[in-house]
């Protein structure tokens, strides 16, 4: 099947109902999107599809086919970073770092859609599992990344 | 001397600490710079520093980043004493040799209480104790990042040798100068003299590998440049854009999935495979067997073409499992067992000041029972291993916090000696002591060995991890004190029971140094044998179970449950004694200094009995732990009956603050590890079966539930202590306290919201 990545069309042999994480992990080792509990509860995996989070570790790849799927590897580059890339150095975000992949594209789909979010639709949105508990970093680097004053 | 930096502070680690180790080593850990990596370039100049051509530094790198922060901290050491900015501080990991072995975290296990080794008070045979652990710690070279010791053992060695080398580097400039050492300064690297004349470190790399240091200095603390800034973490450019990898990213050619299914009762086994149909399915490749391997319980492995291949083969493997031979274990039949241990048995008396038990018979008697559920680690990255078994060698790439015991497992169950398998540790996506097992790396060599020479990734599923984990044990109390008219504590009595860790961690995976008997284990009873509280009479006793379940360290490890159950009881004893919580603490600690210090900083900072919106209380706990001493209060309220923290107010002492950024993060991040612990914590167990499994059953608190932490360190003089742990411990008892204080009704038993 043939999937828009990151801009770039790719081709996968895989089955139809390969979820998109093992697809993007494990076929076309962009291992920057992680695994963490296979049934959409933590949101390790998390990327966009046409702009919405998803926990790709349950959506079968073959529906996604068509549809524009960002991950980590292109929310910025070392080069051009992205402002929350740069949010969550400046807060100081990550710890072990293993969910922050999945943190960054969910706060991306956030400011996306909603560019000035209040607290409660931080609370609504950023439902990722943390185990180092960076969570108000997390906060704080959403709020300053959409130029909020905090 | 204080504890635990006796051995190490031969002249001070505050002031000057000159080269000669007066106390102890037969050798010196600074090593020959034979160990480090040859590459092309580069110039070692010791056992832990090379210079680049360039100027810039490699630091050789014993210790695994887990979110900690040492990968930042620890090359801040070398940065201060060679002058050089963090940036052009490089890491390389560490060979395996004793040189860096953690040395601290095997002399910190040791079960003396604080009293013993006081300035001018420590027995003779504390220190002999010590002095031999100490020995042999250094000797063993057991390599292990844990007990939040990397910077409390490091804190002299990698200073001194970057020390060493600054000092070779200035000499051999000072040689080709023939211009005295002391009139030459060093910034970013470059060295200069007043004349006009400047070398940077690579140039003079070469000339100073042959240059003897001459007397070496560390600086002293006012001449600090960059120790106790809050400088920016250097792992995080790599967190924040996919690139960081983790032991689940390794990926290599022709590289093999495996996913395991291991008997759901714990020490199981299989007793047949009815069908293997699963490896019918496209992409499965091949059933392994396993035995219990590394501690673990045994089972199977399915290797495919993807994990995903990998996991739908093994799912699809239809299996006849056979409880283990003792019978099914059920955690409500330990819970029992352990009340009757408490009860019935004698154990063994970790700490004795007279005589407890006669004074009980004046005063008021205060009785409480406590108990403490298992726990599992449920790191974000699932357990996992890559290994290559061929032609007689083994290569592992594994996510550990002790890469020499998995580099041992992985030559015994390959049949080779450790000389042939090469080790690479990666980053961790969490450790908190999971990772302080071996059974994953066992496993996935021994699949290995069946993959005809093909690497093989190994991830375990969410549902295996909760379920196969070596759990925070089951502890169940009573503590006994009474109080005299005047409101003093005239004695405290605490019998618990529980399984000890240390000689199972032992067996599983150092077995030559493993006894035929148990001796006392310290983490059983840490946190309520060496309490800071002057509390004339105390009988402090634990008895060692071996209930069967698989047990392991715990972030914090005995002080998680032990300082719920002494600090929730000094708040009985406070209401008690009708005084209040702040104040009473401060009257047991008038000859604690330290502690009374830093509660009263946590009480300051918190308003400590300031207003409070309406419906919310506070509560406070004190705990020392791992060197460190922290006071938390959590401001709480009850929403819908359950427990909502909103607001914890730490303060801790950790001696010389490295980098206070990264001491802010770790409170942070062992406040929340902590809540989840208390509100939702559990791992029950039916028939030998784990009934937890993933997020759902097993749940972790979120960030609409975080409460806002904030930290506040004391300045302090001393050596650098831990901060990975000790912000743990205190959590659950501050917010039990606020809920005392809200309802007046006293929580005992843990999770809280269960």
């Amino acid at each position: 099947m043939e999937l828009l990545i990151n801009g770039k069309t790719v081709s996968a042999d895989v089955e139809s109902e390969m979820p998109l994480l093992w697809v993007l992990r494990d076929v076309l080792n962009m291992t920057g999107t992680k695994f963490g509990c296979g049934i959409a509860a933590c949101g390790a995996c998390t990327v966009t599809v046409d702009g919405l989070a998803v926990r790709s570790c349950v959506v079968p790849a073959s529906s996604v086919v068509g549809k524009k799927i960002r991950t980590i590897e292109a929310l910025g580059t070392p080069e051009k970073i992205h402002p929350l890339q740069a949010a969550w150095i400046a807060e100081q975000v990550p710890q072990c770092g293993y969910c922050q992949s999945g943190m960054l594209m969910a706060a991306a789909a956030l400011l996306e859609k909603n560019p000035k979010p209040t607290d409660a639709d931080i609370d609504a949105a950023m439902t990722n599992i943390c185990r180092c508990g960076t969570y108000q970093r997390v906060r704080a680097a959403i709020k300053r990344a959409a130029g909020i004053k905090v | 001397m204080r504890r635990r930096t006796w051995l190490l502070s031969a002249a001070g680690a505050a002031g000057a600490l000159v080269v000669g180790w007066g106390v102890l080593p037969q050798r010196s850990r600074l090593g020959s710079g034979a160990l480090m990596l040859r590459s092309e370039g580069e110039v070692p100049l010791n056992g832990w520093i090379k210079i680049a051509a360039d100027g810039s530094v490699v630091l050789a790198m014993p210790r695994s980043e887990m979110g900690q922060g040492v990968h930042t901290a620890l090359p801040m050491l070398a940065a201060e004493e060679l002058d050089v900015p963090l940036s052009s501080v490089r890491l390389e990991q560490a060979g395996a040799d004793a040189i860096y072995g953690n040395v601290s975290m095997l002399v910190a296990s040791l079960p003396f209480h604080p009293l013993e080794d006081a300035e001018g008070d420590g027995s003779l045979s504390v220190k002999a104790g010590r002095w031999i652990v100490g020995k042999l710690a250094r000797e063993l070279g057991i390599n292990a990042t844990g007990g939040s010791s990397s910077i409390a053992d490091l804190w002299d060695v990698i200073r001194l040798a970057a020390a060493t080398a600054r000092a070779s580097l200035v000499g051999a400039a000072s040689l080709q100068w023939k211009l005295p050492a002391e009139e030459l300064v060093v910034k970013d690297g470059v060295i200069r003299h007043a004349s006009g004349k400047s070398v940077g470190y690579g140039e003079v790399a070469r000339a100073a590998s042959g240059t003897p240091p001459g007397a070496v200095k560390v600086k002293d603390r006012k001449e600090w440049t960059l120790i106790g800034r809050s400088l920016l973490r250097l792992d995080l450019p790599e967190k924040v854009d996919g690139r960081a990898r983790f032991g689940l990213d390794v990926r290599l050619p022709g590289m093999k999935f495996a996913s395991v299914r291991l008997c759901p009762m714990l020490g199981g086994s299989v007793g047949a495979i009815r069908s293997e149909k699963g490896l019918s399915m496209p992409g499965a490749e091949r059933l392994v067997m396993l035995p219990a391997l590394g501690g673990s319980t045994a089972g199977f492995a399915v290797v495919g073409r993807t994990s995903w291949h990998a996991q739908r083969g093994a799912s699809a493997i239809d299996v006849e499992w056979h409880q283990r031979p003792l019978g099914g274990l059920d955690s409500r039949q330990i819970e029992a067992e352990l009340e009757a241990a408490v009860r019935t048995q004698s154990g063994h008396v970790f700490y004795e000041r007279g005589d407890a038990a006669g004074e009980e018979r004046s005063g008021k008697l205060v009785e409480a029972w406590y108990h403490a559920p298992y726990l599992a680690h449920a790191t974000m990255e699932p357990m996992n291993c890559t290994a290559r078994v061929a032609a007689g060698k083994v290569e592992v790439w594994a996510p550990t916090q002790v890469p020499e015991m998995a580099r041992g497992i992985a030559a015994r169950v390959a049949g080779v000696s450790t000389d042939d398998v090469i080790f690479h540790t990666t980053l961790l996506g969490g450790g908190f002591g999971r990772r302080l097992e071996v059974d994953v790396v066992a496993q996935a060599v021994r699949i290995a060995m069946d993959c005809g020479g093909a690497p093989v990734q190994l991830v375990w599923s969410r549902e295996e991890d909760i379920r196969h984990d070596f759990y925070r044990p089951m502890q169940v109390a009573r503590l006994r004190a009474s109080i005299d008219s005047g409101g003093r504590v005239t004695s405290l009595r605490i019998t618990s029971a529980g399984d000890a860790i240390t000689p199972r961690w032992m067996e599983r995976g150092l077995p030559m140094l493993s006894g035929p008997f148990d001796t006392p284990d310290k983490t059983t009873s840490e946190g309520l044998f060496d309490l800071p509280y002057g509390i004339a009479t105390q009988r402090i006793e634990h008895v060692a179970t071996r209930m069967g379940v698989p047990v392991g360290f715990w972030r914090s490890v005995g002080h998680s449950h032990n300082a719920f159950f002494s600090e929730s009881f000094i708040d009985e004893l406070a209401s008690a004694a009708k005084i209040g919580p702040v104040e009473f603490r401060r009257e047991l600690l008038k000859d604690a200094p330290r502690h009374l210090a830093v509660l009263n900083l946590a009480a300051e900072k918190s308003n400590w009995g300031g207003a409070l919106p309406a419906g919310r209380q506070r509560g406070i706990a004190l705990h020392e732990s791992f060197g460190s001493i922290v006071a938390q209060v959590a401001e709480v309220s009850l929403v819908e009956g359950k427990p909502r923290v909103h607001r914890v107010v730490c303060a801790i002492d950790c001696g010389t603050a490295v980098n206070p950024g990264v001491i802010a993060q770790q409170m942070e991040g062992s406040v929340l590890f902590a809540l989840t612990a208390l509100l939702h914590g559990r791992i029950d167990i039916r028939e030998g079966a784990v009934q937890q499994g993933n997020f759902h059953d097993y749940p972790i608190v979120r960030l609409a539930q975080a409460p806002s932490v904030e930290t506040w360190i004391v300045a302090s003089g001393r050596p650098p202590q831990g901060v990975g742990e000790p912000g743990v411990p205190p959590l659950a008892p501050a917010v039990a306290n606020a809920i005392f204080a809200l309802t007046g009704i006293r929580r005992r038993k843990l999770p809280l919201a269960a």
